[in-house]
């Protein structure tokens, strides 16, 4: 007793420092949510981070203006889910399976302290997984693919440097045929074609409503690639084994789709055999995507599992959502193009600017309490008192992607400076100005319509976020004139 | 208080919780205090446990009334107290228990017992619940003869039953044990059971939240629906099977539940048989079912057809055998005639036979003529020393003279063999030949006989000597050719008839023989002329007559007397047509060997 004593003076004081922690994230959390209401403050320990995007994977897609619905919507997942895998040696541990209007999500069902180490939260043993070997010999684990299978050929037919997502949706459809395997259980789960947001499924008016040339082009090519190949492998002549896989093409869009943006990529060493494989991971890829990540992956070799681990030293409150980031450092049309899902608070994204106005970047920074180094940025929240709601992921991106100059200790000039930041300003105007439709129309037309398409939802959305990105950078520079001290 | 408290040793002993040490102090007190034998294998009460007794009441009922199934076992209410202890029994009886009851022998504070949930002070404590008591039976399996034992390894006081050492920390667990059970304590899903069910990859999709509703309703009626209902029940049962088997872990399993009786499987018929080991059929009769496409064993007989006698393999080839290859050298020697360039197996089943019979026939001569003329004349053939007479009535002459029986005679006799005599007749002087033909027989023979090494030979290592050789080859079943018929043709075999007129013929000619020449029938024949006669007849014989047997097989087919010309060819062959010539690999590694 007598050794327990400081030791309960000591968690006192902690107790009492989260305390006031505590509060203010509350506080923090409330004014966030108020004005961008898909921003969430983590309780980490060093700095809350700026802000995350609540992007769910690609079938699920919350908006934001629903996102407080959906949290009261989410309900557990069928039983059968987890049952399925349980029986099979999946673990779970301390998480639980919710499924939302727009899909799964994982959920932290305790809270987990900050910890030395990664803790895990799922274990999934190789055998449930389909995967492709990323190189020539094409290898699968588990090999479910018998020796002499026409399929075998159709694989072995594409381009091994491109077409990976060919590979795995071919493996994908094959599995479901496969008797007795995990996939067709689990497929049940998987969002059907109705609900996939990839704009492989997505018809012409809907690249349209895009608003992106570049991307609605790239998508077509993407479509043509796909039907080609299609049209190549599921001809009329092929033998009954194939053509049962996918007799017509929306299955087979469906599967890459799938595959596409549930591959998950991952050195993994099986025996001595240490391969990259492109491989789907049943209840790993039910985890959503977010540029600051609380969880990753881990190749458990001695008995081949992959592991979701939880960051080390990441404090997880009970109900908070556990993610992971899906693709490091891309921008919105990257994530449309292979996930079907987009962020106005993407911290990557960009904006080309035309013009040679320059504003000073360290001024920018400090302005918006900005640390770290360019590749890494964040919001340090220390520093800012409670005015630290504005900074999200949009101001991350605009302080990467605005025309900034820096030259050791000189200071910005005023007169240069107001100019600066009053051209990028028009110049952002003038990019809003050539769309066919403002963001409150986006809003309207997303609002007026009920049971939309996934895929026409999802390509106004990625225009809405555009526009509210650009919006953000705006009204980012406004706030840097208004701050700005000489 | 407690009048009867019985404490179980097993209980007791592991683990080491604090009420059941304050329990056994109780019973051990008690014990003492009425004058009986003290619990002799009650463990040492450790010091920290001591002062405990004095909150043992509450502590007690507490206990009690956590685990009332434990307190059943372990407080008994009946006046006669027994306890269990390798079949110890100390029954008190009820005259001498005071009649309120045990409480006055204890001090009041020791004795009340307070439950939390009955404040009230319990006269009579009833802790036993018969209706309870039902569904358990309480089986007395013998105690191990001491609960535990101070263990050197540990230093401490262990358990003896149970784990026997205490399960060191995760931190010493082997790598890949703490996943283990980490994955094995993960609670099992629970929840409802689920109302969709598995469309087996037909319909992806389906079980999530928007079908969900629609899946509880009748599914869709499509005409593919069969195969895909077929595969709903297949799935379904799958998911059962396998909740049933990981159903969550039953919390109130503290009981072992013995199977008391072995279940009893009515076995009849062959599995009976099979298990007792009577004789029974090697398949059970209800499984067996009869081969196809076969023929009664009369047709079998009938229909046989000679197997091909392609010889693929050298392996397929006889084994070679000593009689063989003795009859192969006797021929090349000319002791013998053989038909072939190889002894068939006529043949050599005919050496073998008439080698056996000679040597018999040989023995048993010997035989005779031992007794015949009596030991003394047989073996002084051996002692050339011995001039005197050895007649059978000189040995009994010698007898009635000097008393000396055959025997000593003999014993005489031998003393005057030489050593060469000696060995000559034992057959082991070596410098006489006794198989010549053994001797010269060439190395390749002597290598097929018994291989390489005369010492350890790689081949018929087995020599025995009464082996019997199987020539039973592949045609062993095929029909021996007619005979009659030809023997007839060709005038061999005659009729009754025939052989009269023949031999009515032959007894005139004889006359005439005996009349015209008797005395060329008397001369002796020098064998002048023998191989001029010879040669000239053979060279009138027809073309069958060169054949050296009387019947044979290139008789009824000529096409079978010109040999075909050998393919080999002389001198070196090349690779190729060395493959070629050689039917297989094997073979041909073997030629190559050879050659």
């Amino acid at each position: 007793m007598a050794s327990s004593v400081p030791f309960h003076h000591l968690a006192c004081c902690f107790s009492v420092s989260q305390q006031e922690k505590e509060c203010f994230q509350q506080q923090l959390w409330r004014t966030t949510r108020a004005r961008y209401s898909s921003s969430r403050i983590r309780a980490t320990q060093q700095a809350v981070k700026a802000s995350s995007v609540e992007v769910p994977a690609f079938p699920l897609f919350q908006p934001s203006q629903l996102e407080e619905a959906a949290s009261e919507q989410l309900e557990p997942a069928d039983p059968d889910f987890y049952k399925i895998g349980y029986v099979r040696s999946m673990r779970a541990y301390g998480i639980e399976f919710k499924e939302g209007p727009d899909g799964f999500g994982v959920y932290a069902s305790k809270d987990v302290q900050p910890l030395r180490r990664p803790r895990m939260i799922m274990e999934i043993p190789l055998e449930l997984m389909l995967t492709v070997s990323k190189k020539h010999p094409w290898m699968f684990f588990p090999d479910i693919i018998p020796v002499g299978h026409p399929i075998f050929d159709i694989i072995n037919s594409t381009n091994p440097e491109t077409d990976w997502d060919l590979r795995l949706a071919c493996l994908l459809l094959y599995s479901f045929d496969c008797k007795d395997n995990f996939w067709q259980l689990y497929g049940d789960f998987l969002p059907s074609k109705e609900e996939c947001t990839n704009l492989l499924l997505a018809t012409e008016d809907d690249l349209l409503e895009l608003q992106d040339e570049d991307l609605a082009s790239a998508m077509r090519k993407q479509q043509s690639r796909a039907f080609e190949f299609w049209e190549k492998n599921w001809h009329s002549g092929v033998p009954l084994k194939i053509k049962r896989l996918a007799r017509e093409p929306e299955r087979f869009f469906w599967a890459l789709g799938i595959a596409q943006s549930r591959c998950i990529n991952i050195q993994m060493r099986v025996g001595a055999l240490v391969q990259d494989a492109n491989m789907l991971v049943p209840y790993a890829d039910m985890l959503n995507h977010s540029p600051e990540p609380n969880c990753f992956f881990h190749w458990r070799f001695k008995d081949r599992m992959l592991e979701v681990m939880i960051n080390a030293g990441q404090e997880i409150r009970k109900g908070e959502e556990m993610t992971v980031n899906y693709m490091p450092q891309q921008k919105n049309n990257m994530f449309m193009e292979r996930y079907g899902f987009s962020s106005p608070v993407n911290p990557w994204d960009e904006i080309q600017f035309s013009g040679n106005a320059r504003i000073h970047l360290d001024s920018f920074l400090s302005i918006f309490n900005i640390s770290g180094l360019a590749d890494e940025y964040y919001h340090n929240d220390e520093l800012s008192g409670s005015e630290g709601s504005f900074v999200d992921g949009a101001v991350l991106a605009a302080a990467r992607t605005l025309p900034t100059w820096s030259d050791g200790d000189l200071p910005p000039v005023p007169s240069s400076e107001r100019r600066a930041f009053k051209e990028l300003q028009e110049e952002c105007r003038q990019m809003l100005a050539k769309y066919p439709t403002t963001s409150e129309q986006d809003q309207k037309m997303l609002d007026s319509m009920s049971e939309p398409r996934r895929t026409l939802e999802a390509a106004i959305k990625y225009r809405l976020h555009r526009k509210l990105f650009i919006k953000k950078v705006i009204q980012a520079l406004d706030m840097y004139q208004d701050r700005l001290l000489f | 208080f407690l009048p009867g408290i019985q404490v179980d040793p097993a209980r007791l002993s592991y683990p080491f919780s604090t009420s059941s040490w304050v329990l056994g102090t109780a019973s051990f007190l008690v014990s003492t205090k009425l004058k009986l034998k003290p619990w002799k294998n009650l463990p040492k009460i450790p010091k920290h446990c001591r002062w405990e007794f004095r909150s043992l009441p509450i502590r007690v009922a507490r206990h009690l009334s956590k685990k009332p199934a434990l307190a059943a076992t372990m407080v008994s209410l009946p006046t006669t107290w027994l306890y269990q202890d390798r079949g110890l029994r100390i029954t008190i009886s009820p005259h001498r228990v005071r009649k309120p009851g045990l409480p006055s022998l204890f001090p009041s504070g020791v004795c009340a017992i307070r439950s939390r949930k009955q404040p009230r002070l319990l006269h009579r404590i009833r802790c036993e619940n018969e209706d309870e008591d039902e569904g358990i039976e309480h089986v007395y399996v013998e105690r191990p003869p001491y609960h535990s034992y101070f263990d050197s390894t540990s230093g401490q006081l262990e358990p003896a039953s149970g784990a026997r050492a205490s399960i060191p920390g995760e931190d010493c667990w082997p790598e890949g044990t703490s996943d283990r059970v980490r994955a094995a304590r993960a609670p099992a899903p629970a929840g409802a059971i689920s109302a969709g069910s598995s469309s087996n990859g037909q319909n992806p999709g389906s079980r999530r939240r928007k079908h969900r509703a629609s899946a509880t309703g009748p599914r869709s009626s499509d005409a593919i629906i069969e195969v895909k209902d077929l595969g709903n029940v297949a799935a379904e049962e799958t998911i059962v099977e396998e909740e049933t088997a990981e159903e969550p872990r039953d919390e109130s399993s503290e009981y072992v539940i013995y199977q008391m009786e072995p279940e009893v499987e009515e076995e009849t018929g062959f599995a009976l048989d099979k298990k007792l080991g009577r004789p029974h059929p090697f398949i059970d009769p209800k499984v067996k079912k009869p081969i196809e496409g076969t023929l009664p064993e009369e047709e079998l007989w009938w229909n046989w057809k000679k197997p091909e006698e392609e010889q693929w393999s050298r392996w397929q080839r006889r084994k070679p055998d000593v009689e063989t290859v003795f009859l192969k050298a006797m021929a090349e020697n000319g002791e013998v005639k053989l038909y072939g360039e190889t002894p068939s197996l006529t043949e050599t089943a005919l050496y073998r036979a008439r080698k056996h019979l000679y040597k018999e026939e040989r023995l048993r001569l010997e035989q005779e003529k031992l007794e015949r003329i009596g030991p003394m004349a047989y073996y002084s053939e051996w002692v050339k020393a011995w001039q005197r007479d050895t007649s059978r009535e000189a040995v009994e002459k010698h007898f009635q003279e000097t008393g000396q029986d055959e025997t000593m005679q003999l014993m005489e006799m031998f003393s005057y063999q030489t050593d060469r005599e000696y060995r000559i007749m034992m057959g082991t002087d070596i410098r006489i030949k006794r198989d010549p033909l053994a001797m010269r027989l060439k190395e390749d023979q002597i290598k097929q006989i018994w291989g390489g090494d005369p010492v350890y030979p790689t081949i018929n290592y087995k020599q025995d000597p009464n082996e019997i050789i199987d020539y039973r080859g592949p045609d062993f079943h095929e029909p021996t050719p007619n005979m009659v018929a030809y023997l007839k043709e060709h005038g061999k075999l005659i009729s009754r008839h025939e052989l009269e007129q023949t031999l009515a013929k032959e007894k005139t000619e004889q006359v005439e023989l005996t009349d015209m020449d008797d005395a060329m029938a008397r001369a002796v024949d020098i064998g002048e002329n023998d191989e001029e006669e010879e040669t000239s007849d053979v060279e009138e014989e027809d073309e069958d007559s060169k054949l050296p047997r009387n019947w044979s097989v290139l008789k009824t087919a000529p096409e079978l007397r010109k040999s075909k010309p050998k393919a080999k060819k002389e001198g070196a062959m090349n690779l190729d047509e060395a493959i070629d010539d050689s039917e297989n690999l094997t073979d041909f590694l073997m030629d190559f060997e050879e050659e």
